[in-house]
């Protein structure tokens, strides 16, 4: 469809409607980070950002984000607005079918996952938890841009 | 030494405006202030969130404050945030929303120059560079920024109005089969699919095809 992009990770090649994601996001984007009023912790960048992971290990830090946003996020941010609320179940629908897609190549072993992956990952969940689950969710919710960001 | 303040109304509308990132700080005087008020900028990163004040922005009675440098990682994201003083009496600090620069910020239009044949035109395009701090730094095109950075490129028959639009990646686009000694227009507008930003399109470049060799 259109907007659909190829994301390539090694021997694993998914296609994701990236403008969606995009367009959603961007949509409720002010409406969600208002509601995360704590600046001194990122979920995604703290204490490195995404963007110093090893290429290498970029197939498998995906894999794992999409479970986390799917599994830790979009179930605990429903909100008292309907339109951001439907923005977010589409957005976590796209993400869904991507889980999946990765899913698929994390068990032909196209997705293999290195120390740095696992380190960084482990960093993202210590984030998530030094917070309380809605506003930990909430907060990464907020912070999708920077996922989308450097997925591109 | 201790500064006693009142309450002020707070500047209204803090904004970043950024053009190819370029992000400057813009609010509005409190509702009701002539002049005489003067503000403080302070900025933090998402994620560290220690405010830092900006002492080129410290008592100024101007409503901007070029924080391109300060923000000019665009793998990171920011606030900023103003007060206002007056006659003793302060603001509140009035935060902005969250800034990211990728996202955030606007394109200018390329350059578009243009040559002619007499039965074609060849355009070249050349993406804006990305704000630097000084002359001297070298240049980072926004094409390195935004590597899926394409040019939709607009030609226009003068005499007959008929008009061709392209979408390229390339930076180059000849345009064949053309009549000669004819005037056409060329405009172009710079489109990032991802994340989603068009700039507009440039002012209008006319060149005319020369006269037929064959003849």
């Amino acid at each position: 469809t259109a907007g659909n992009k190829i994301l390539h990770f090694g021997a694993c090649r998914v296609s994701m409607s990236m403008a969606e994601i995009r367009a959603g996001f961007t949509a409720i984007k002010a409406n969600i980070q208002a509601r995360d009023s704590i600046r001194t912790l990122s979920i995604l960048s703290y204490p490195h950002s995404l963007h110093k992971v090893n290429s290498s290990d970029r197939c498998c830090i995906t894999h794992h984000l999409f479970n986390f946003y799917v599994d830790k996020v979009f179930k605990h941010c429903r909100t008292e607005d309907s339109y951001v609320n439907r923005k977010i179940s589409s957005i976590a629908n796209s993400f869904l079918s991507m889980k999946r897609k990765l899913g698929q190549c994390h068990e032909q072993n196209q997705c293999v996952c290195g120390q740095e992956s696992t380190e960084k990952f482990k960093q993202i969940l210590a984030n998530y938890e030094e917070l309380n689950v809605t506003s930990a969710a909430m907060k990464s919710l907020g912070e999708l841009d920077i996922l989308l960001d450097w997925m591109e | 030494s201790g500064e006693l303040y009142c309450s002020l109304l707070n500047p209204r509308n803090v904004r970043f405006e950024s053009i190819n990132m370029k992000n400057v700080l813009h609010w509005s005087a409190p509702e009701g202030t002539g002049n005489g008020v003067l503000y403080r900028v302070k900025y933090s990163v998402y994620g560290v969130g220690k405010w830092i004040r900006k002492p080129e922005c410290r008592n100024i009675n101007r409503t901007w404050c070029d924080l391109s440098s300060e923000t000019s990682d665009y793998e990171e994201q920011y606030y900023a945030s103003v007060k206002a003083f007056l006659n003793g009496m302060s603001s509140d600090w009035v935060e902005t929303t969250r800034f990211n620069p990728l996202t955030d910020t606007k394109i200018d239009p390329p350059m578009v120059s243009v040559s002619s044949t007499d039965k074609s035109i060849s355009i070249i395009l050349t993406a804006p560079e990305k704000w630097k701090r000084n002359p001297k730094e070298e240049s980072v095109s926004l094409l390195q920024v935004y590597p899926g950075l394409q040019y939709n490129v607009s030609v226009l028959n003068k005499k007959t109005k008929k008009r061709w639009f392209f979408s390229i990646s390339n930076h180059t686009l000849v345009v064949p089969w053309l009549e000669p000694e004819t005037a056409y227009c060329v405009s172009a507008q710079i489109h990032v699919t991802t994340p989603i930003l068009d700039s507009g399109f440039s002012k209008e470049y006319c060149i005319a095809t020369l006269k037929d060799k064959t003849k």
